[in-house]
């Protein structure tokens, strides 16, 4: 089940939020956890088995951490978060990348080993950095133990960022699974999230990426060096549309049921640098690895060799992350490059550079990066870069490049005006400056509304780019 | 308390006794083929007639079927060269088993259509369409309508 469905927003959410309201407060989290499983299992049947599994096998590790620290048995408390560490990194590790592992042996052994590759379990990269986050947090001490399996199952599988974050650190909502409250303000607050996020992914994020998919499918020779660079363009938007409005609708879901997530997107494509831009960009993913990888090898507060170890170590896993092939890995690296290249060459050249300039160098490296993000393999991306380029491409600029400017010039300009942190703030201040503009704020979000359903009702077309991860 | 906890360290063995059992039983059947795409297309077209069909291009693939063949390893279609002939043969090699999905419902709403721009008046097209093939393979997927489906189909399981 996806938010952005019609299913999901006209019968699912009603009687999951009518259930919550009913029940007593003891009973909020046994209503969240209950509708989760059944969120999940509605896309996920068997894999449900595998989140049920998280939950319970976590929770105990979790006890049984506090209770050998109480005995006093350091030994015996490094077993249990090393095997904790162990299984959910198997886990992870077993159902996202079994398959690449063995495509690559195949191609280097003499035998090819038959094996199955199995679908993903949706949200299985999220769910499982919740999980070693708990592990991790109880372990140094930094977190109590969650003693309630109902407390903990909640804050595995809350179903508004179950399967695509933002990535919720235990430590975060420790204190907000047991207290929290609603009122009419944050549910208010939390229903315009919800909003504007629908309204980025069904009206802005899958519009634009028709354009993509269509850029895309047309054969090598047709693609001019505009073609390529609206293709990218297209792609580019699309995903931040997409994954920041599915993010938008995560936090204002949360705020319904009263829990409050870190932003995990601020203006991404207002970045001056590229080390500015993985400030805004997912950051909850980017927090995790500082604190979970990057800050236990020592940071920046060691030799530059070791650093330059740390970065390359935490951008491979980055990409690795995003999924089991060489071109995420790839696009990783490339990440890791820029930001050592920022840090240490190009930091006072950048500085020095007018603000429009950084702008453009950011969103050309930014673009760069998505046609490897994109791309099927790394041939395709180079091929498709090299068209950006004017290498086989044909020729600059071409009657289907003018077509599909023409037809998405309109679309580019209103997805730069919601790219751009001013617009939000225009409209804040001028629909709730004053109490009578309310009701106008309120009718803009209905129509919000209204467009998006109607749109969700006519097109099959509603993809989602980072449930593959 | 120290009773407790064995009870609850027995639970946490079981629990991964259980999970090994769960990805042991997700494990077994449709395996996936390394078979390049060339090769499976030319033993698949070898069996039956293609002199009357043409290979189309990816912006066929996604006017006739919907999908994106850039999302896949690879896709070749094969379509007849006369609006009024049903013949077509798609091969579909998925990135992973869990496209399989979108891939069948595409050709689902492909076949649906055509048995409606077809019926009534075209009942030899309907027939071809309604003996169509559709085998899902692990990673690889084969759609064809005509008249040696079949044979077509031998060969493409032949082939993986």
């Amino acid at each position: 089940m996806i938010f952005s469905s019609v299913f999901f927003m006209f019968v699912f959410l009603p009687v999951v939020l009518l259930a919550y309201f009913l029940v007593p407060k003891k009973f909020k989290n046994v209503v969240i956890l209950i509708s989760s499983l059944i969120f999940y299992a509605w896309g996920e049947p068997v894999y449900v088995v595998l989140m049920i599994f998280s939950i319970v096998y976590n929770y105990i590790a979790g006890i049984e951490m506090e209770y050998h620290r109480k005995a006093g048995r350091k030994g015996r408390i490094k077993t249990v978060f090393l095997m904790a560490v162990v299984v959910n990194l198997f886990i992870l590790g077993f159902f996202k990348y079994y398959g690449f592992l063995l495509q690559n042996l195949n191609r280097i052994l003499p035998v090819d080993i038959p094996y199955r590759a199995l679908p993903l379990p949706i949200g299985i990269s999220f769910y499982t950095f919740q999980t070693l986050s708990y592990v991790i947090d109880v372990y140094w001490g930094n977190v109590a133990v969650q003693k309630n399996l109902i407390h903990f199952g909640t804050y595995i599988s809350m179903f508004p960022q179950l399967i695509a974050g933002p990535i919720v650190r235990y430590a975060d909502v420790e204190e907000q699974l047991v207290n929290r409250r609603v009122t009419i303000v944050k549910f208010g607050d939390g229903a315009a999230w919800f909003l504007r996020g629908l309204a980025k992914k069904v009206l802005l994020a899958n519009n634009v990426g028709m354009a993509y998919d269509a850029i895309t499918a047309l054969p090598g020779d047709e693609i001019s060096v505009l073609a390529a660079w609206i293709g990218c363009a297209a792609y580019t938007f699309q995903i931040y549309f997409d994954f920041s409005g599915y993010s938008d609708m995560a936090i204002g879901l949360g705020k319904m049921f009263g829990f409050e997530f870190m932003k995990n997107f601020d203006y991404p494509y207002t970045s001056t640098s590229i080390t500015d831009f993985w400030r805004r960009w997912h950051i909850s993913l980017s927090s995790w690895f500082r604190e979970y990888v990057y800050i236990p090898l020592g940071g920046n507060r060691v030799s530059k060799a070791k650093h330059i170890r740390n970065i390359f170590v935490v951008w491979m896993l980055t990409g690795l992350w995003h999924g089991a092939a060489w071109n995420f890995i790839f696009w990783g690296l490339y990440y890791g490059i820029l930001l050592l290249l920022e840090k240490y060459v190009l930091k006072d050249v950048i500085e020095r550079l007018p603000k429009a300039v950084k702008h453009i160098y950011t969103m050309v490296l930014v673009m760069i990066g998505w046609v490897f993000f994109f791309s099927p393999g790394i041939g395709s991306a180079f091929s498709y870069l090299g068209k950006m380029f004017g290498i086989g491409a044909a020729g600059f600029v071409n009657a289907t490049a003018i077509y599909y400017l023409y037809n998405y010039i309109l679309l580019f300009l209103v997805l730069i005006l919601c790219s751009v942190p001013y617009t939000y703030k225009k409209f804040s201040r001028v629909m709730l400056r004053k109490k009578s503009r309310c009701p106008v704020a309120v009718a803009t979000y209905i129509l919000m509304f209204i467009l998006s359903t109607a749109y969700l009702v006519n097109a099959t077309y509603n993809p989602f780019l980072y449930f593959r991860f | 308390m120290k009773g407790l906890m064995r009870y609850i360290g027995i639970v946490k063995y079981i629990l991964i006794m259980l999970l090994t059992i769960f990805v042991m039983s997700l494990l077994s059947g449709g395996e996936i083929s390394n078979a390049k795409m060339e090769s499976v297309a030319k033993r698949v077209t070898k069996a039956i007639d293609t002199e009357e069909l043409s290979e189309a291009d990816n912006r066929m693939v996604k006017r006739l079927y919907g999908i994106n063949a850039n999302d896949y390893e690879n896709v070749v279609l094969y379509v007849s060269d006369s609006n009024m002939e049903v013949e077509e043969l798609l091969i579909v090699k998925l990135k992973d088993t869990s496209q399989s999905e979108a891939v069948e419902a595409a050709i689902d709403t492909r076949l649906n259509t055509q048995l409606e721009s077809f019926e009534g008046y075209g009942p030899e097209q309907c027939k071809l369409l309604k003996d169509h093939v559709l085998d899902v393979r692990g990673n690889y997927i084969l759609y064809v309508v005509d008249k040696k489906a079949k044979a077509a189909d031998k060969a493409f399981q032949k082939s993986l």
